[in-house]
């Protein structure tokens, strides 16, 4: 083996093309789980009787255990539970026509919404509760005053935390290789064993996870400073 | 797929999998303490503003956040070796263990400099003239005022980074090595069990995890003992500037963020 | 006796100080006044190098201190031979009321822990605080927290205790317990300096009134020739502005 500059070229652009499968399961995990960690979060917030104790359960699961459990229990659990309740209720329905990045994106969603509850809840626990007590004092229902005052600055508060989150769940798409889904990290392991040249593949794949990154960071930046205006001189 | 669903398998499995946790945790151990070391060596260039080796901290940093642990895993088996026979340093014998807990120890390193950074600037900058009007050298005024502050500020965050550490050897199997998510698969395999493999694989690690957690929190009730101690969100939408807040904040903030794997 | 000589400071191009003399004698309690933005804290910030001149001189004694090239050893002397009282109080958050007072004789003055203590307990119970000894900073109100911090600074028996507002974080109603401890320690004749709005106080307690704005020492006196006989225009704006009680008391 020896070193090949021009490989990591090469790898790159082959690479590319495993993008939009990156890009997919990362969007889909996030957009999912910021609608699980909402309701998740205001669930503990507000201390919902029942929802309560399996809101506080799910997330200390999904947190103490690693994202590939999730996924494996996932993949493996999903058709039995599926295929044993159609089997009692007669659907038509197999687990086998579910395809597989179905199942990244069912466990990555489960994942992302513990992390995004956590989010969303430092978040709110952020807004001062005098700004909600003067949302009610000028004649604002609460739904309003969640609305029009306290999830604005909840936003502008766990910027980096959501920053952090997308991040995250990018970086842990790569373990979608696992059930067979060609992402970038997937792809990266075609080339570099059709080509035997591996440190040149997955440099290329470093490097683009790298320039995906920042550019997270980046555009994180920029909302940033036009969503915190109203808070010049260092967020909390 | 497999054989039928056995609850039975999950408890014969337990042991079967905690015989492998030695492994997990030399890895978490070994990359945690080459971790700190690296965080530290880090950290100080962007402490103390010294040009050039700032940027390169920087960098650093930047390329270990920004990129999987799984691709800088591959990138470290394959590539050291290569970039060592340059020099002729000859590392086909080196074991897989030394590479895995080398590639964890600069990404958790890249973590523990942000850390170190964050909770050393979070102490309060009067503290230290207070130190320097009491004819304190720099180093006194950062020995006996600065770090015992900033452990105690730091401990959530290093609880979080140990924890995702943990969670990150599960990614070591890749490379053949035999800790408790490689004997997972082996079992699963081995008995077509897979769901029982992997419920008693969470188990185990939500245990270690929860273990890990209260441990810290034990240390920081007492680094921050001289802090007021409020119950966290006693109320919705409350703001709190003192403890608990910054708890909260820190727990997310410039550690893992999100997702641990 | 402490003699500042021309010292100068400047942010940028933003001239703070600008050759400043000040001589203060032994026992001398000096009272600095002027608006916001008169250089008067970055001066007292000056003289224990917590902020570093441009340019002048330092005496204390017959220490000096050439502020250009002042070396890392002379600073730290400098500073053994002041002590500062902060706005912000400043104590060590992880430590004690008792250790707050010891840690600068511990480390700084190699004092032995017996020794140490000893001297730290007499000092707290002379600020009133010899009940508080365990308590850590976060359980103190702020006056309480302002008498230690006085205590932690008389421990280090300095030349000159610099007092950098040390009332202006307080709720009005602990002001005065903190104002009385100053009193006391004053007629103990300790020289000090202190940069304060409690025209009241300045008034009592001072020997030494200087009155600084934009950077230079407009006028100095003693409290009766400044607050009754102003001869600069500033100064009589100043007064007229932050005290118009003074009006009806002349």
């Amino acid at each position: 083996m020896k070193l090949d500059p021009l490989f990591i070229w090469t790898a790159f652009v082959q690479i590319l093309g495993a993008i939009p499968t990156t890009l997919y399961i990362t969007i889909v995990s996030v957009l999912a789980g910021f609608v699980i960690g909402l309701a998740v979060a205001l669930i503990r917030i507000y201390r919902v009787p029942v929802l309560y104790p399996l809101a506080v359960g799910y997330v200390t699961f999904i947190r103490g255990t690693p994202m590939l459990t999730h996924l494996l229990l996932i993949y493996f659990g999903l058709p039995v539970l599926i295929d044993g309740l159609a089997a009692h209720f007669g659907w038509g329905f197999r687990s086998v026509s579910i395809p597989m990045i179905g199942f990244a994106y069912i466990s990555f969603s489960i994942t992302a919404g513990a992390y995004m509850s956590e989010v969303v809840r430092s978040g709110l626990l952020a807004v001062d509760r005098g700004q909600l007590e003067a949302a009610h004092s000028i004649g604002m229902t609460t739904p309003q005053a969640l609305r029009r005052i306290v999830f604005p600055q909840a936003l502008a508060a766990s910027l980096p935390n959501l920053s952090n989150a997308v991040i995250g769940m990018l970086h842990g798409s790569t373990l979608a290789f696992t059930v067979s889904v060609v992402d970038i990290n997937a792809k990266a392991q075609i080339v570099a064993s059709t080509n035997w040249k591996f440190f040149e593949a997955y440099l290329a794949a470093a490097l683009i996870f790298w320039g995906l990154t920042f550019l997270i960071e980046r555009a994180t930046s920029v909302i940033e400073r036009r969503i915190n205006l109203y808070n010049r001189g260092g967020v909390a | 797929m497999g054989a039928p669903f056995d609850i039975s398998y999950v408890f014969s499995f337990l042991p079967k999998l905690f015989g492998t946790l030695g492994t997990t945790l030399l890895i978490v151990g070994g990359s945690l303490l080459a971790g700190i070391i690296v965080g530290f060596l880090v950290a100080l260039p962007r402490l103390y503003k010294i040009p050039v080796l700032k940027t390169c901290s920087e960098i650093y940093i930047s390329f270990f956040r920004g990129t999987p642990i799984l691709i800088q895993l591959f990138l470290f088996y394959y590539g050291l070796p290569e970039i060592l026979k340059l020099i002729n340093i000859d590392m086909t014998r080196t074991p897989v263990l030394v590479f895995v807990i080398l590639t964890y120890g600069l990404h958790t390193g890249a973590y523990m400099s942000e850390m170190i950074r964050a909770a050393v600037q979070a102490v309060d900058k009067g503290q230290v003239e207070a130190a320097y009007a009491t004819g304190m050298t720099a180093f006194q005024a950062f020995r006996r005022i600065v770090l015992p502050q900033a452990l105690g500020i730091a401990v959530p965050v290093f609880s979080n980074l140990v924890i995702a550490l943990l969670k990150d050897t599960s990614l070591a199997f890749t490379l053949g090595v035999m800790e408790m998510t490689g004997k997972a698969q082996t079992l699963g395999t081995l008995t077509q069990h897979f769901i029982e493999t992997y419920i008693a694989l969470a188990l185990i690690y939500l245990v270690i995890s929860f273990t890990i957690e209260k441990l810290l929190l034990v240390a920081e009730r007492r680094l921050l003992r001289h802090e007021k101690q409020t119950a966290t969100e006693r109320k919705a939408f409350r703001i709190n500037k003192s403890w608990s807040y910054r708890r909260i904040i820190a727990e997310l903030g410039p550690g893992k963020g999100g997702a641990g794997l | 006796m402490i003699r500042l000589s021309q010292i100068s400071k400047s942010f940028g191009r933003h001239q703070v100080l600008n050759n400043i003399d000040l001589t203060v004698t032994k026992g001398e309690v000096v009272v600095i006044l002027g608006p916001s933005g008169s250089g008067k804290t970055t001066l007292l910030r000056c003289v224990n190098y917590l902020e570093k001149p441009g340019s002048g001189e330092i005496a204390i004694g017959d220490f000096k201190v050439d502020c250009k090239h002042a070396r890392k050893q002379e600073i730290y002397k400098l500073r053994q031979k002041t002590a500062m009282v902060f706005q912000q109080y400043n104590l060590f958050r992880h430590k004690t009321a008792l250790e707050n007072v010891m840690e600068g004789l511990l480390i700084v003055k190699k004092l032995s822990k017996d020794e140490a203590r000893k001297r730290s307990i007499a000092l707290l119970d002379k600020v009133g605080l010899g009940s508080k000894l365990d308590a850590y900073p976060s359980q103190l109100s702020g006056g309480q927290q302002q008498r230690v911090g006085i205590a932690r600074a008389l421990a280090l028996e300095p030349e000159v205790i610099l007092f950098d507002e040390p009332t202006s974080a307080l709720d009005p109603e602990l002001v005065g317990e903190v104002l009385a401890v100053i009193r006391k320690i004053a007629k103990e004749g300790i020289t000090m300096i202190v940069v304060t709005h409690e025209m009241g106080f300045a008034r009592d307690v001072a020997n030494h009134v200087v009155f600084m704005d934009g950077g230079v020492i407009v006028e100095e006196g003693t409290p009766t020739e400044l607050f009754n006989h102003p001869r600069e225009e500033r100064t009589k704006q100043f007064l007229k502005r932050i005290t118009p009680e003074l009006n009806y008391s002349i």
